[in-house]
């Protein structure tokens, strides 16, 4: 089995792979190649970085397109973290408003300052959906690692898991093919290693 | 509920890993001795972050520090915050490429704050993680940049505001007379500016033993507390103040063992 991560040039891409090698042996690779993402069994959309000038680098790659034919047409599983789990939704207003892939019913906006620090960063508990597949095996409430000013919230059903902070958002969430999470497994100790491997192993 | 972090810092320096105190550095051992005498593989699985610094006074050199990042960023999978010496934007890329999640920033806040910007636009401001260097001179906190050799003429309140408006994403508040001590933090500073810092506190300096760290957690609106002290944590030192924390209701992450 093969799962690409899908490289448009932001970030630390580190820490992800050597954690899914740590979990499983699937075939890594680290690639915006369009050839090499038609070959993979899973993919994963990484982000670090604005929302406006990732979603600049996908189109420039000619990803938007790839990526729509290989998750909506082909159902390739496909997960998106912290800022990629931002770009499979609707909407930003990071940087000025942008359209995001629009895989997913959802749009992100900057937490109030007001009130509480922002970023929000460090670790938070996931209140977890019932029968996710994410969470298999995990309790009600596992610690996972955020770091991002941006929240996520959806009018659909999309199989979502919250988190709290200042209000509930969109911690995660899972609909046929397509996950999501708002925080870095490949940051989160074990509990982001166990998400990893459900990812690879249940999706 | 989000919870409090308890961070650890390396502070390296031309191939090995220092004790700091009052910003005198002394070495104690290279990677191999921290492979070795720390577990670091294994005790990192104990902490919430790691800082990594390079606080070389000869010259600092990214592309070797960048290679020790590498080598410690390797099977732990927690949040790496490195720095000492960026200088330009390629000193952040080669970091990030190196297996950091985040950059520490200190002199360039107040030299190059058009780098700090760019920072911020190309990565976003939470890979931002200033850290603010003071000393207390009469009874004023005053700013120190470059390996707090050169004080600034600002007040501390000035500097967190410019800081944050460059887009610091966290701010580290680290007392150059506590550092290395093991007299536990500076208290009194972190009560009178922790309501003007609108970003995630880090307190640091000072921190010898669980209780330090335990004081400092308690001090509400302070969001991590780091220690750099070798010789007090050594062995395990770290995963037993973790251990310590929770077992006394302390807000920290738990992971399956």
């Amino acid at each position: 089995m093969k799962l690409a991560i899908v490289d448009y040039g932001m970030g630390n891409l580190h820490s992800l792979v050597g954690a899914l090698d740590y979990v499983s042996n699937i075939d890594v690779l680290v690639s915006s190649n369009i050839k090499d993402l038609r070959q993979a069994d899973k993919l994963i959309l990484p982000g670090v970085g604005h929302f406006l000038s990732a979603m600049a680098c996908i189109k420039d790659l000619g990803l938007d397109a790839v990526l729509k034919e290989l998750v909506i047409e082909e159902k390739t599983p496909i997960l998106g973290i912290c800022l990629g789990m931002q770009l499979l939704t609707d909407s930003s207003d990071e940087g000025g408003y942008s359209d995001g892939l629009g895989f997913i019913n959802g749009r992100a906006t900057r937490f109030n300052s007001n009130e509480l620090p922002v970023p929000h960063v460090g670790y938070n508990q996931v209140n977890a959906a019932v029968n996710s597949r994410l969470y298999d095996g995990f309790g009600p409430s596992p610690d996972f690692y955020f770091t991002h000013s941006h929240q996520l919230q959806s009018d659909c059903s999309i199989g979502q898991s919250t988190c709290h902070y200042g209000n509930d958002f969109i911690a995660s969430f899972e609909y046929e093919n397509i996950a999501g999470v708002q925080f870095h497994p490949e940051l989160s100790q074990t509990n982001g290693l166990k998400l990893l491997k459900n990812f690879v192993e249940l999706f | 509920m989000l919870r409090n972090r308890l961070i650890f810092s390396l502070i390296y320096s031309d191939g090995f890993f220092m004790q700091s105190r009052n910003f005198r550095l002394q070495r104690v051992g290279d990677i191999n001795w921290l492979e070795k005498n720390y577990r670091f593989h294994e005790i990192a699985f104990s902490l919430d972050e790691l800082i990594i610094l390079n606080a070389s006074r000869t010259g600092k050199d990214i592309t070797e520090f960048s290679k020790i990042v590498s080598r410690l960023a390797c099977k732990v999978f927690l949040p790496i915050t490195a720095g000492g010496g960026i200088r330009q934007i390629g000193d952040a890329e080669q970091l990030f490429n190196s297996g950091a999640d985040k950059l520490s920033l200190n002199t360039v806040l107040y030299s190059d704050p058009v780098l700090v910007d760019s920072i911020a636009k190309k990565y976003g401001q939470q890979s931002i993680v200033a850290i603010v260097d003071y000393k207390i001179e009469g009874d004023t906190p005053v700013v120190y940049i470059d390996n707090g050799t050169q004080k600034l003429n600002i007040t501390l309140l000035e500097y967190i505001k410019n800081i944050e408006n460059m887009g610091a994403g966290e701010v580290v508040l680290n007392s150059i007379d506590k550092d290395g001590t093991g007299f536990g933090y500076d208290l009194d500073i972190i009560e009178r500016y922790k309501s003007h810092i609108n970003v995630p506190l880090v307190v640091s300096g000072g921190a010898g033993n669980e209780h330090h760290l335990a004081v400092g957690l308690n001090v509400n609106g302070v969001s991590a507390v780091s220690t750099a002290n070798l010789f007090n944590f050594i062995g395990n030192g770290l995963p037993n103040a973790r251990s310590y924390l929770i077992k006394n209701g302390f807000n920290l992450a738990d992971w399956r063992k």
